[in-house]
């Protein structure tokens, strides 16, 4: 085979590597020091790139002082970000901080939005543009100038943390907080100087990848944090070296994937060798011995606290007053606790594998889009009734579901969030490359809408009711399986994940029961959403959603049945609410969100 | 301090008085109902739509039009969203015809909900060739690809001589149709696509894939792609040191192109419906109305939502504000003066327009002209 094509691909994987590497490195900083995987690293590389971009066009200032500028506007923004959204959260449990790095995330991402309008922004490139030849193509200055901050900061970092007494004191202050602070560390300054490196870091990451395309929007952070956190975790976990080999790794795989098997098949590339990496090598590549990850042993990543006991007759009274609901004649109200209760199947789902049994998936959404599609293509291909697939979609999400989560089985805490974030987006994927099966980008249309032995269910009001039964159901179920042996078993893995195994229960196969149990209530969810819909795509069930799915679950209460229902409810009925805010109901939202977490990060109805 | 129930009880406040708005009396403006993103990843599609809507109606009411209003809902083109929507817009006695939403994947969830209401789903943007299959009220001026793709294919292939085609093309329902079409139309006109690659909405490193194309030796390449994917893939084609001239769908034609692509969109091809220097009356009218208000030109997407609700005037002068009034004045008018079609009339069983014009472009010292018949340099 001819050398030339493969030296430009590994090239090119290096230069896109670069890019991730940039990013990798502050989030595994801020990972070392706060054991937090902040979601909002994207958003502040956006704010860099804003901040950038209007330097250059209102202030003219040349490259050095737009760079100063960004440093100093995202340093403070990092201090912003730890002073005012997360150091009240410190020490109540791991899983609100990470929570409220998401809603700071949609906050500043709305808040760049409506200040900078939505349209993309061209972005200068300030360096020039002198291209060297490499190969059969070509690299610029500004791909250098990446390659050296990345490989530079990483470096300083290193002998930062190394040498210095401030560097002692992160590394103190990583490795035992409390620790840390009896010999007389100031950990609250500590982890204000890491967030404002970090965020610096990731300022300057966002102006030079925004120089780099010519093009800024406000849409670039999800992308932004999925590549960084991919990078950093195949780096190993808050390694700031490794990051960088994390970084261009990626960006190798994903370099070679498109040399391969073309560019639609890039990030299922990047995805596959995320969940290889968490399975071989769950510390990373660049780990020198077996360190025990840092994380949890026992079930401090969930919030202790006492749950609201609610009396039984609240709970019947409010189901019994759901059900007479679509007599008073209200269909938008109907169709947004339809919408409501349809997400309620995916948050009880969620709420007992990552509530009750403690593995926090960030990937839930793919089981409503394997239901849908296994419900949909069993009615158009094989001329299925709705009413007899969508129970058999349940039985083939349990089934598919646990089979796709069985890799993550054997992880804990935070390497299942990411190992089912990436399982969600390989899901997604194959349902978008997979034409032959699943139509691919076309999507599956005409899907006939819910029956029940032989009648159509197209009333909003007959959907509400079938969609509550459902809800109240599973949840009836749900609450028996957690008063048996079964529940107790599940929450002695979350509790003690080691005790529980020395005390012969089997983990994996007790994990593998929640999520089958899990996954065939997601599916059919995801089943009955696709024939309301009567159209789906590989969007409709997208990876915001499962982030979303998880919000709610943590707002009802980690584990909390009725808690699941009512954060589902509430945060599928607080956009609309906003309706009257306009352009500003998702800031409106996510700062709504922040409060919650603040003031109630146990969630409304506390875990069980 | 704020507490949880104070602000519970507040957002119940806020949530029932948002919820009891919808279906009020029916004496009030005709309004029409917009579904379509204002937040979100897509919201500066929403933020075109609302310029031209609100240019269209000042017109109108300007020159002694009907009373009609418009409601903005914002989908984030979610179709969780748009489903409630549309429930809340079939519920409400003043709205007579609804307008949106934006993908596909927003637009034919809520389908159901509009063809059972018997309320005019107008998809001015929705191209996917089922979209109108959804039933009798869902109607579009979207252009079709069917159309615009052939016309793509013999600017390419006959009128530049490319014979050798590499395509990239975005992977959404509209990329893909948009890439088979082309490439059945360039086939039978005698070309050869010797490559054919996808990408996802928001990538924006086409560096290896670009190697790919490279590597198979096309003589142009052509982009079903948005004016900001198409401005970056142009970019890295010239970084990599790739001479071959580019054709480009009408979708790319937008302001944003030359500001975002700067030098590497010069000389790129490309066909639109709509050209501000285009001399008819109609087009010139706008292009100055709109300049004047907003100060910056229109591009295709202005001009869509400006035909659109010119169209929903013209309709309720000609027939009545009301569901059924539209529904059976849009299979009966005639010869709507667009500027994009020049002039639209529907065809009442496909529900889509026929007969989109197009000007064939080029961009030349960072402006679009018209193409003056020269055949790039194949060299």
């Amino acid at each position: 085979m001819m050398l030339g094509p493969w030296l430009d691909y590994t090239v090119n994987g290096l230069i896109i590597g670069n890019i991730y590497a940039l990013l990798a490195v502050g989030l595994a900083l801020i990972f070392g020091v706060a054991n937090l995987i902040n979601f909002a690293h994207g958003s502040v590389y956006t704010v860099g790139a804003y901040i950038g971009w209007a330097s250059i066009t209102f202030l003219h200032t040349p490259l050095p002082i737009t760079l100063l500028l960004v440093i100093v506007g995202c340093g403070l923004l990092g201090i912003a970000i730890e002073r005012v959204g997360l150091r009240a959260l410190h020490g109540r449990s791991r899983i609100a901080p990470l929570l409220a790095t998401i809603g700071i995330s949609l906050v500043l991402d709305q808040l760049v939005q409506l200040i900078c309008s939505p349209d993309p922004r061209a972005l200068p490139n300030q360096l020039g543009d002198r291209r060297f030849q490499i190969g059969g193509g070509t690299i610029g200055t500004l791909d250098i100038l990446i390659a050296g901050i990345g490989i530079g900061s990483a470096a300083l970092l290193y002998l930062f943390l190394r040498f210095t007494k401030l560097g002692w004191a992160v590394r103190a202050t990583a490795q035992d907080q409390d620790a840390a602070r009896q010999m007389g560390v100031d950990t609250d300054r500590v982890n204000m100087t890491v967030f404002a490196i970090a965020s610096a870091l990731g300022g300057v990451g966002g102006v030079l990848v925004g120089m780099y395309y010519n093009d800024i929007d406000p849409n670039m952070s999800f992308d932004a944090t999925l590549k960084g956190v991919v990078a950093m975790m195949i780096g190993g976990l808050g390694n700031v070296p490794g990051a960088i080999g994390g970084g261009l790794l990626l960006g190798l795989t994903e370099s070679y994937g498109i040399a391969l098997f073309g560019s639609s098949y890039r990030n299922l590339f990047a995805f596959a060798l995320l969940i290889l990496i968490l399975v071989a090598a769950p510390n990373g590549l660049f780990q020198r011995r077996r360190e025990t990850p840092p994380e949890p042993l026992t079930g401090t990543f969930v919030a202790r606290s006492r749950p609201v006991r609610l009396p039984p007759w609240l709970v019947a009274g409010a189901v019994v007053v759901a059900a007479l609901l679509p007599l008073t004649n209200q269909p938008y109200l109907l169709q947004t606790l339809t919408n409501g209760l349809l997400s309620a199947l995916l948050a009880l789902s969620l709420t007992l594998v990552a509530g009750t049994v403690g593995q926090i998936s960030l990937g839930h959404a793919a089981l409503l889009a394997i239901g849908g599609y296994a419900s949909g293509l069993l009615a158009l291909d094989l001329g299925w009734p709705v009413d007899l697939g969508v129970p058999a979609a349940g039985l083939i999400t349990a089934a598919l579901g646990t089979l796709l989560v069985y890799p993550a089985l054997r992880m804990r805490g935070h390497y299942v969030s990411i190992a089912t974030l990436g399982i969600g987006q390989i899901v997604a994927l194959v349902i978008l490359n997979w034409t032959g099966l699943t139509r691919g980008a076309m999507g599956l249309t005409g899907l006939p809408p819910p029956e029940i032995g032989g009648f159509d269910l197209t009333s909003v009001r007959s959907v509400y009711w079938l969609v509550l039964a459902l809800v109240v159901g599973i949840a009836l179920l749900q609450a028996r399986l957690l008063s048996s042996h079964l529940g107790r078993a599940w929450r002695a893995i979350r509790e003690d994940d080691v005790a529980a195994r020395s005390y012969g229960v089997d983990a994996n196969r007790y994990k593998a029961m929640a999520f089958a149990f899990g996954g065939f209530g997601a599916g059919v969810g995801g089943a009955i959403t696709a024939h309301v819909y009567s159209y789906i795509d590989y969007q409709t069930f997208s990876a915001t959603l499962s982030i979303l799915a998880l919000t709610m679950v943590i707002l009802g209460g980690l584990g909390n049945i009725v808690g699941a229902i009512l954060g589902a409810v509430v945060l599928t009925a607080l956009p609309e609410m906003f309706r009257f805010a306009a352009d500003y109901r998702m800031l409106a939202y996510g700062l709504v969100l922040l409060l919650l977490i603040r003031y109630r990060p146990q969630g409304l109805l506390g875990t069980v | 301090m704020l507490d949880r129930r104070s602000l519970l009880a507040g957002a119940a406040a806020v949530g029932v008085a948002s919820f009891a708005r919808a279906g009020r009396a029916a004496d009030a403006p005709a309004i029409v109902g917009v579904s379509g993103p204002i937040t979100g990843p897509m919201a500066q599609y929403g933020a075109q739509w609302k310029a031209s809507f609100d240019l269209a109606l000042e017109q109108s009411k300007a020159a002694g039009g009907p009373a009609v209003d418009y409601v903005f809902e914002d989908s984030q083109a979610d179709p969780r969203q748009s489903v409630a929507i549309a429930q809340k817009f079939v519920n409400d006695d003043r709205i007579f015809i609804e307008i949106g939403d934006f993908s596909s994947t927003a637009s034919m969830a809520a389908s159901p909900i509009y063809q059972r209401a018997k309320l005019v789903q107008f998809g001015m943007t929705n191209s996917h060739p089922d979209f109108t299959k959804g039933g009798d009220y869902m109607w579009s001026s979207s252009i079709s690809q069917a159309e615009e793709q052939p016309n793509l294919a013999d600017y390419a292939v006959n009128a530049l001589g490319l014979k050798k085609l590499a395509v990239l093309h975005l992977n959404t329902d509209w990329g893909t149709t948009a890439k088979n079409l082309f490439v059945k139309a360039a086939q039978d006109k005698g070309a050869d696509v010797v490559a054919t690659e996808a990408f996802l909405p928001g990538e924006h490193d086409f560096r290896s894939t670009l190697v790919r194309i490279r590597d198979a030796n096309p003589t142009g390449l052509v982009l079903e792609a948005y004016y900001a994917d198409a401005a970056v893939i142009a970019r890295q084609v010239r970084e990599l040191g790739l001479k071959q001239p580019i054709a480009a769908v009408g979708s790319v034609y937008s302001p944003k192109l030359l500001e975002l692509g700067g030098d590497a969109v010069n000389g790129m091809f490309t066909q639109s419906n709509f050209f501000p220097d285009d001399p008819r009356p109609e087009v010139q009218a706008f292009v100055k109305a709109f300049q004047a208000k907003y100060g910056r030109a229109p591009d295709g997407f202005n001009a869509t939502a400006y035909d659109t609700m010119n169209l929903v005037i013209a309709l309720v002068k000609q027939f009545s504000a009301t569901r059924e009034g539209i529904h059976e004045g849009l299979a009966k008018i005639k010869d709507v003066p667009s500027v994009v079609y020049g002039s639209m009339t529907f065809d009442p069983t496909t529900r889509r327009v026929a007969g989109a014009k197009f000007e064939r472009l080029t961009v030349k010292d960072d402006k679009f002209v018209l193409w003056d018949g020269t055949k790039p340099n194949l060299g």
